[in-house]
């Protein structure tokens, strides 16, 4: 039995039926895609702050400097960067039939792959923060 | 319990989805969050990666004057307005779907996708106000914080 069909078992014994990675890749897009639009209204009131001088914008910035407002925009990133190569993928899929057969490999394909970038990505954003 | 082989390549080529059946704007909003999806993955993964990767790397620090020299180039407000339209419209479309997904069309469906069009036209004509407007010789030195 394969390390999927073990994770597959224990799955299946919380919910009654087995949840497919094209149910997650789905519902990541989903819950990426609102993630990342509630973070742009706020980002837009953030930003128009800039209007009402240095002071002012300049304090509102350093409310945003610190670990865990970090860590929150490292997930922001990791959810743009899933959000993008699934989208990648879906258009993909609408415009070239055949590559529906590789629907599995290209799923895993965005998962690691976005999980890849988020190493350095992760590094780099939280450097500041870390004791090295 | 058996469990079945993982299938890798097992999925039969479905047939080409085209852009759904349904209303005339259905189809357009169809078109409108691929073309501004493949947009967006060069803006929006671009703005982040300037904002909270080279910056970081060149060792620059995100304040008012950071802004003043990025926007006082025309390639950069026309970026950013471009970007704010396009993930605003394509965002709230997005939120959209989910809506309709989720409520029974009616009374509520209505209320929920109309409140969510007025809040996107708000913020959108705050965010153009802040990208074209911006003056750092207009903005106030100090400000109620200090």
């Amino acid at each position: 039995m394969t390390l999927a069909d073990r994770v597959g078992q224990a799955q299946s014994r919380v919910l009654r039926y087995r949840v497919s990675w094209a149910q997650l890749a789905w519902f990541g897009h989903r819950l990426s895609g609102i993630g990342v639009l509630l973070y742009l209204f706020m980002h837009i009131v953030e930003t128009s702050m800039v209007l009402l001088g240095p002071d002012v914008y300049n304090t509102t910035l350093g409310l945003f400097r610190n670990l865990p407002i970090r860590l929150g925009e490292v997930l922001l990133m990791a959810a743009l960067v899933y959000h993008s190569l699934n989208g990648l993928k879906v258009i993909l899929i609408d415009f070239v039939p055949a590559a529906s057969a590789w629907y599995r490999p290209l799923t895993y394909g965005v998962i690691i792959a976005t999980a890849v970038a988020m190493v350095p990505l992760a590094v780099i954003m939280t450097a500041p923060f870390m004791p090295w | 319990m058996s469990v079945g082989r993982t299938v890798w390549l097992g999925n039969q080529p479905v047939p080409r989805r085209g852009p759904p059946e349904g209303t005339r704007w259905e189809r357009r909003w169809w078109w409108f969050m691929r073309l501004s999806g493949l947009v967006l993955v060069i803006l929006a993964l671009g703005h982040m990666l300037i904002m909270h990767v080279l910056v970081q790397l060149s060792g620059q620090e995100l304040n008012f004057a950071f802004v003043t020299s990025r926007w006082g180039t025309p390639f950069w407000r026309i970026y950013d307005g471009l970007l704010l339209f396009l993930a605003l419209t394509h965002g709230v479309n997005g939120a959209r779907v989910v809506i309709t997904d989720l409520v029974h069309a009616g009374a509520v469906r209505r209320l929920l996708i109309g409140g969510l069009w007025v809040i996107a036209v708000l913020w959108l004509v705050l965010g153009l106000l802040v990208v074209v407007f911006f003056n750092p010789d207009g903005a106030p030195a100090v400000g109620p914080f200090s």
